[in-house]
């Protein structure tokens, strides 16, 4: 698919976040719902404007059923450990829904980028049930 | 800053103080990332430990104040052997939380299982408390602390060469 038919295939859901350093947004895409992370979260208390956030998804993702849902890291630069409890948080509330409404965060992340899978295995280790790496 | 790379195999050493912003910790970062790629060629390390600067360099800048931070980086390849030391006025208080956390640390033998019950533990909503379990999980570093009137100096030290696939991290840590 070209790049210009797959922007006319995702819709954005207005669910969005963005500081100077970073930005994050919900699309729904043909593959189904992606959350696309870009920048730098390094910021002194990222969980001021990424827990909100992350609820605001979070809802979105329970009152439409989805099954899973992508995030997308590809485009991150760095997450400090107090942005990376953003994704703890979110597993928290991912805990909360009962087993059948519950769906999977499946992480893409960039070869070039170490850390990323390095993170992202830890915390697949802490949710092993709700967490998935691509 | 000094730079001081002598012989390729005698140590390598980066020494800075400043008393920055929040916000250059970013640009430290990505220096430390790009100096350690210089310094230890082949080995993929550069990515982890400017990862164990940052979280050393937020946790001092966030107590320090308006003091200046310290930051040393050894590149040893010959003894096979890195270390981050990372220093910054606080009060005594401060140094005995930090002493306890690092203390609390060792007792666990499995780094992964200590990283793990750090982020049970942790209130998502506030920051701190999880920078020094990933620095020994993620960056593969043991920790020490040290105070000596009124600063504390934070080590992160451990092996340069290591095997980096995640697998290995998991079942050797």
């Amino acid at each position: 698919m070209s790049e210009a038919k797959a922007k006319q295939a995702a819709s954005a859901t207005g669910v969005r976040v963005g500081d100077q350093k970073y930005s994050a947004e919900l699309v729904n895409e043909l593959e189904g719902p992606v959350v696309r992370f870009r920048g730098t979260i390094s910021t002194h208390s990222p969980a001021v404007l990424l827990n909100p956030f992350v609820d605001s998804v979070h809802e979105e993702l329970v009152k439409t059923c989805a099954p899973a849902v992508i995030v997308d890291f590809r485009e991150l630069e760095f997450c400090n450990s107090s942005g990376f409890k953003a994704f703890i948080h979110w597993i928290e509330r991912l805990q909360e829904v009962g087993e059948t409404g519950r769906y999977r965060l499946r992480f893409v992340t960039s070869p070039q980028r170490r850390w990323q899978r390095t993170s992202l295995l830890a915390l697949s280790c802490f949710a092993p049930n709700e967490v998935e790496l691509e | 800053m000094h730079i001081d790379s002598g012989a390729t195999r005698d140590p390598v050493m980066l020494f800075m103080r400043m008393a920055s912003p929040w916000v250059f910790i970013d640009e430290i970062r990505r220096f430390v990332k790009s100096f350690c790629a210089c310094a230890s060629p082949g080995l993929d390390r550069e990515e982890y430990l400017a990862l164990a600067v940052h979280e050393l360099m937020q946790n001092a800048v966030a107590c320090s104040g308006s003091q200046p931070v310290e930051l040393s980086l050894e590149i040893d390849s010959a003894s096979d052997r890195v270390s981050i030391q990372v220093t910054n006025a606080c009060t005594p208080e401060q140094a005995a939380a930090l002493q306890e956390r690092v203390d609390r640390m060792r007792q666990e033998p499995d780094a992964l299982k200590h990283y793990l019950a750090a982020m049970a533990g942790t209130s998502p909503s506030e920051r701190g408390g999880l920078g020094l379990a990933r620095i020994h999980f993620e960056s593969q570093l043991g920790l020490e602390v040290f105070f000596e009137a009124g600063h504390v100096t934070v080590q992160a030290a451990g092996k340069l060469a290591l095997p980096n696939a995640n697998e290995s991290r998991v079942s050797n840590v």
